[in-house]
């Protein structure tokens, strides 16, 4: 096993631990594993951007470019985002949500590893870390909306039921998750649109045209239709709460269709060059 | 001479609210009040208690017919009511129960809100104010002091504060899965009602901004508001506040709903579809059950209030049994001292003691002396009975002088010091500062 592999898998191992301690934190009163959550996580997270950092190194550009390097980015992507917001204020419950997606997606990582592949020249461009770097840090902060949302739609069921605070007393309340969920709705759109304008100046760069109609595009206009539609309606029209949670998480399952379904099927350029 | 404790008073369980507000006493008055309770004859030491929840008077006398009888009077003449408006809503308690019952006061088990630590406080200010005009003695001083410990015991030994599981708090609970935080949010009372004006107090206390105050006699909900420092609203203009309420409180019952899905629907759309937290308190309900189907709404009535609480509640059950154990215990210990207080009683074990001391002595020195003859064995023993009949006359006398006034307890008291009688020679005042 290569040193990059080998730090992958610690680190998924690390994530494994992080989503056991989160859901605990979340269910019992001791304060243990909501201390200990940010920690492996953080140890992870540190030992995920190393075995980046080496498959970069070896492969002699940002390792961003196969299906398993782009599940792989987008956790280290997300794990580090939320790291920058349990920092600022500890949400346990959040983290139950993040770090089992964190740890899927890296398991998926090497489950589908490749092992690190030549760039075709056209793509050999210092467009390649800010397109992709921005698209996916979209992704990662939809990704996160996508879990506030989630929780949010639990602790609202919780509530509507009347069932009591005794058990997952450590949900966030529906206004910080709601909160949370405008937050990310902004920021994801604002790096998403900043993906997709470089995206386009990276095709002209490259193909000289501005415009394709690569799957992965056409997606793209997709999903950012539908969060500017629902970002729009909650500065408007005051859409808020479970509606807003719902279209969130429909936003999102729509970008993990493209985001596998590019990739696995190896549409356009997105899909088969990388 | 009989010595008698007796309490009188009335609470949130025996009372509503109007009957309670009615026979309060407010700061300013309870000092003249103390004074006026003293005059009465038959009362050696007096001590009231008013708090919001409940006012009692507790008094040590020497007759605790008589007191049962005089108290109630008392309470109703000093706030110029006929004695039979309160009747049906007092309670009578002496003796043994009266020092029970002060101690499961002390120890909030007869709190509304069961382990809450406001009332040790209370009782602790309102027992300084008895002493101050030096309406309480050596009675009411042991058995007060003797219910601040009990109630740090039970505090400390149950943990029953820890589950102040209560209505009031399980909403703050509830609350707190809604909103961020409750600073700045804004809470509506609906109607008044004790159960609906101490939530209020509490979403307050826990940081609750603000408080509007809705009743459909705008005085009351004037006199609401200010109790609670509030601000009240004219019911008629509902619709226009509603909207402002992050928290709403329905506390008043009638043939109809106070408040429908059609009302909240119109305050959800007017706050761009905030969450309301509603709380309905009232039985019957306020509130129609339907509202809690509208998006952004969240009902709990009272039973769903208690079902948050009953998750705790085998533990509550059991630290409340715990308790009151212990309260028992404590009251044993208490009323073996107070018995003990009796000047008869006293009498008699102070001849006893002598008595023993003399037959012991005698027999010491008889032994010493050899083979007496009758006439100087006589003589002796003349001389030890005379003795101890000397030594006995004035204490027993001043005893029996004071017997059933109020220096009494502070004459036997010494007595049983000086001459260490009964139980009190090993286990006296255990949390007497003087000591």
């Amino acid at each position: 096993m290569s040193a990059e592999l080998a730090c992958l898998r610690l680190a998924l191992l690390l994530y494994f631990a992080a989503a056991v301690a989160a859901l605990l934190g979340v269910a019992v009163q001791r304060e243990t594993p909501r201390a200990l959550m940010p920690r492996l996580l953080g140890t992870g997270l540190v030992l995920h951007a190393a075995a980046l950092a080496l498959r970069s190194a070896h492969a002699g550009h940002p390792a961003v470019t196969t299906f398993d390097e782009a599940l792989s980015f987008l956790a280290l992507l997300l794990v580090a985002i939320f790291l920058v917001i349990q920092f600022r204020r500890p949400l346990v419950a959040l983290g139950a949500v993040v770090c089992p997606l964190a740890f899927g997606l890296t398991l998926a990582a090497d489950a589908v590893y490749a092992g690190a592949r030549p760039l075709p020249p056209v793509l050999d461009s210092v467009w390649l870390p800010i397109h992709v770097g921005l698209a996916f840090l979209g992704d990662a902060v939809f990704a996160l909306a996508f879990s506030a949302s989630l929780l949010y739609l639990v602790q609202e069921r919780r509530l509507k039921a009347h069932r009591g605070p005794s058990l997952l007393r450590h949900l966030p309340s529906l206004e910080t998750l709601d909160r949370l969920n405008y937050s990310c709705l902004v920021w994801g759109l604002v790096l998403l649109t900043l993906g997709m304008v470089t995206g386009i100046i990276w095709a002209h760069a490259a193909w000289g045209q501005f415009w394709s109609s690569d799957p992965k595009v056409l997606f793209s206009f997709l999903i950012w239709g539908i969060y500017a539609i629902l970002l729009q309606g909650r500065m408007i029209a005051g859409w808020r709460g479970r509606w807003a949670a719902t279209l969130t998480i429909a936003g999102f399952a729509v970008l993990v269709l493209s985001l596998v379904g590019v990739n696995v099927l190896a549409l356009g350029n997105h899909g088969k060059a990388f | 001479m009989e010595r008698a404790i007796v309490l009188v008073g009335l609470n949130h369980q025996s009372a509503p609210v109007a009957v309670r507000e009615q026979v309060a006493f407010q700061n300013g008055q309870l000092g003249p009040a103390l004074r006026r309770l003293m005059d009465l004859e038959g009362v050696h030491e007096g001590t009231i208690v008013s708090t919001c929840n409940r006012v009692e008077v507790i008094a040590c006398g020497t007759d605790a017919t008589r007191l049962s009888g005089l108290l109630p009077r008392f309470l109703a003449g000093e706030h110029d009511l006929a004695e039979a408006a309160l009747t049906g809503h007092l309670y009578t308690h002496a003796d043994r129960e009266a020092v029970r019952h002060l101690f499961r006061v002390a120890a909030s088990l007869d709190s509304m809100v069961v382990g809450e630590p406001q009332i040790l406080g209370q009782l602790k200010q309102h027992y300084a104010a008895a002493a101050e005009v030096g309406a309480s003695g050596r009675v009411l001083h042991r058995c007060f002091h003797k219910s601040f410990s009990v109630a740090k015991r039970v505090r400390s030994e149950t943990g029953i504060a820890e589950k102040a599981v209560s209505v009031a708090s399980a909403a703050v609970e509830l609350a707190r899965g809604i909103f961020d935080r409750l600073a700045g949010k804004s809470a509506m009372l609906l109607g008044a009602g004790a159960m609906g004006e101490l939530t209020a107090r509490h979403l307050l206390a826990q940081g609750v901004g603000s408080l509007m105050v809705a009743n459909r006699t705008f005085e009351r909900a004037i006199d609401v508001a200010r109790a609670l420092g509030g601000m009240p609203v004219p019911w008629d203009g509902l619709a226009r506040t509603l909207p402002l309420a992050d928290l709403i409180i329905g506390a008043a019952s009638g043939d109809d709903f106070l408040l429908g899905p059609a009302a909240l629907e119109d305050a959800l759309r007017e706050r761009r579809r905030r969450p309301i937290f509603v709380i309905d308190l009232a039985v019957p309900r306020a509130i129609d059950p339907a509202v809690n189907a509208l998006d952004g709404v969240y009902l709990y009535d009272i039973d769903d209030l208690e079902g948050v609480i009953a998750d705790n509640r085998g533990a509550r059950a059991a630290a409340a049994a715990k308790a009151e154990t212990i309260v028992e215990a404590e009251v044993d210990a208490f009323w073996g001292w107070f018995t003990s207080l009796d000047v008869v009683p006293t009498i008699v074990a102070l001849r006893d003691k002598l008595e023993a001391l003399r037959h012991r002595e005698l027999e010491r020195t008889l032994a010493a002396l050899g083979d007496l003859d009758p006439k100087h064995r006589q003589a002796v023993e003349r001389l030890s009975v005379t003795l101890v009949n000397k030594i006995l006359h004035a204490p027993v006398t001043m005893l029996r002088r004071h017997q059933a006034d109020r220096a009494e307890s502070f004459y036997i008291e010494a007595a049983r010091r000086l001459f260490r009688l009964g139980s009190d020679a090993d286990a006296m005042d255990d949390d007497d500062p003087e000591e």
